[in-house]
């Protein structure tokens, strides 16, 4: 049987055919602007401070710089958050647990490098004990800086949130963890 | 060595720990509190018997990086250990080191260092709280703490150019000469932040719910806090009266009238209660440092007259200091140095060992929160689970710093 739906055939298996039924829906234009702007104010990072620019990433979403007021709010458990911040330096024993807390978040996900470290070691280049997190996860947004002010912290947050109105990103597709380390 | 109470209790609890009704919680390194950190805490009931800190997420092996960089290269990386009071742990390297070239600080530029070092230090604290209010969920401490604690960070920025990487002191003085105005901006601040400690008493120390989570909570004795080597305020909330500023000679402290503020009951709401009492004796400081600061240069003598005529005069227009060529490759002589300063967590040790080539051969950092992470496996023990954060908050433990 081929369904009226652009031709998407849903045959066989009835848990496959409804995922892709439901896939087909969100896809539809006024459906995915909607599900696009509500994705867009509700980036929640979750609590994993990795290295020294969590000062800064603090510093963002207290009451100077405000974050919050994009739709932007630290919270505690994986599960309930759709955007990783690696702030700063990634060490080999922190990489571990920042893959296991990516894979516990639900689709869609972001990540954002912040700092010169997070981008390709900065001051640390030459040590052994770090990783590049940019060989690790699909990275949105990078922010430059030793530490990146926390008004580089809200443009972040604005240019990832213009990339998901525009539809710029691919639903669970990429979105694995890549690498050994 | 005679064991104390607290070692007694501890081996007390720890024979429960073979039984079975023992369980394990691991805490972290992703969670609510500051993180970069994983606790494995055994329960028994919701009594802790035993703490594990795990540490080593924030290794990033600088006394190691610091064997491949030239001296003044270090300065940059070591400020990276303790982002949030970079002038304190920087300063102890540099006097290390300019014990090791053997060279006088000119007065005005020791000044400018106690400066920023006191400011600095509030706003370390001011950090240290907001995370002990977010611990036991008391957002209204730390949404104050981190906004008061940008007033701080305004002022170093005004000093120095940069909001928490400031690289202000070098062998031989400071970077950067006092702005126009400082004086009356940094007054301010001073009267703004003494009207807000009164609300903070009102809010959060004298708070009957706040009271009730920290009083008797992780109760450091004198004798334990000596015999397990603590510093900084947890030491000083334990009665002694031991700081890095009166038994070293640095910076103008020993120009300055100040007392080490010390309280008797070791517990987690004097250790907090004690940062409030350094933060009026830094803001004091800072009051009489503006007074006092001599007028001279900024750099030692021998450094300036490295520097061309010509950029000497653009450096006494601008007030900032250009590196002379020989900073590029300092050779200290063949030999040891070290030195001690206090930062907003402790003291700060430094230990250079020098071969006299443009690289150090060793240097050694031991920092104070490695110390007080002692504490983190002591003092929980036999306390309720719900203690734990409330303890981890007053302990004021910064893991980065820690690890290096």
């Amino acid at each position: 049987m081929v369904c009226p739906l652009m031709g998407i055939v849903l045959v066989g298996n009835l848990e496959e055919s409804a995922r892709k039924a439901s896939r087909w829906f969100l896809e539809k234009p006024p459906i995915r602007n909607l599900r696009d702007w509500a994705i867009s104010f509700s980036l929640w990072p979750v609590h994993f401070t990795t290295s020294c620019c969590g000062a800064e990433f603090a510093a963002a979403s207290c009451p100077r710089f405000d974050a919050e007021r994009f739709g932007f709010l630290p919270f505690l458990s994986p599960r309930q958050t759709n955007l990783l911040l690696i702030e700063g330096t990634l060490t080999r024993k922190m990489a571990e647990a920042a893959k296991i807390v990516y894979q516990q978040m639900p689709e869609p996900k972001f990540v954002i490098l912040m700092g010169v470290c997070a981008l390709d070691g900065g001051i640390f280049h030459n040590s052994y004990n770090i990783v590049r997190p940019h060989e690790l996860f699909p990275v949105d947004v990078f922010i430059p800086g030793c530490p990146p002010r926390p008004e580089a912290v809200a443009r972040s947050i604005i240019m990832l949130q213009r990339k998901v109105r525009n539809s710029k990103y691919i639903w669970g597709d990429g979105h694995e963890p890549k690498g050994e380390d | 060595m005679e064991q104390s109470s607290l070692t007694f209790r501890y081996k007390e609890l720890e024979r429960a720990w073979d039984g079975e009704k023992v369980y394990e919680v691991f805490i972290g390194p992703q969670h609510p509190a500051s993180g970069h950190m994983r606790f494995i805490v055994r329960l028994d009931g919701d009594i802790i018997v035993n703490v594990e800190p795990d540490i080593g997420y924030v290794h990033r092996t600088m006394e190691k990086l610091a064997e491949t960089k030239e001296y003044i290269k270090s300065i940059p990386l070591f400020e990276r250990a303790t982002i949030i009071d970079s002038n304190n742990i920087t300063l102890g390297y540099v006097r290390a080191l300019e014990k090791l070239l053997g060279i006088e600080v000119p007065p005005r530029a020791r000044y400018l260092r106690t400066l920023l070092s006191e400011i600095n230090r509030i706003a370390s604290h001011l950090y240290g709280l907001g995370l002990a209010g977010i611990f036991i969920n008391h957002s209204t401490m730390f949404m104050w703490g981190f906004g008061d604690r940008e007033i701080w960070l305004q002022l170093a920025e005004e000093l120095t150019g940069a909001r928490l990487t400031h690289t202000y002191s070098i062998p031989g003085g400071v970077r950067s000469d006092l702005p126009q105005d400082f004086k009356d901006r940094a007054l301010k601040a001073i009267r703004y932040m003494e009207r807000r400690l009164k609300d903070y008493m009102k809010i959060f120390f004298n708070n009957p719910v706040t009271v009730a989570r920290y009083k008797d909570i992780g109760i450091l004795k004198k004798e334990d806090a000596k015999r397990l080597g603590i510093v900084g305020p947890n030491l000083r909330a334990s009665g002694v009266r031991y700081d890095a500023r009166l038994v070293e000679d640095y910076g103008a402290y020993r120009e300055i009238d100040f007392e080490v503020p010390v309280r008797e009951e070791g517990d987690a709401l004097s250790r907090l209660l004690l940062r409030i009492d350094e933060i009026k004796i830094s803001m004091d400081i800072i009051r009489q440092v503006l007074e006092k600061i001599p007028d001279g240069p900024i750099l030692a003598e021998k450094y300036l007259r490295l520097i061309p005529p010509k950029l000497r005069k653009t450096m006494e227009e601008t007030g900032r200091v250009k590196f002379p060529g020989l900073f590029a490759s300092l050779r200290p002589p063949p030999g040891e140095a070290t030195a001690r300063v206090e930062m907003g967590h402790g003291e700060v040790f430094y230990h250079i060992i020098s071969d006299g080539s443009p690289k150090p051969y060793r240097v050694r950092i031991v920092t104070p929160s490695f110390r007080n992470l002692l504490l983190l496996r002591y003092l929980p023990v036999g306390h309720r689970f719900m203690d734990f954060p409330a303890i981890y908050g007053s302990v004021d433990y910064f893991p980065p710093e820690a690890d290096r």
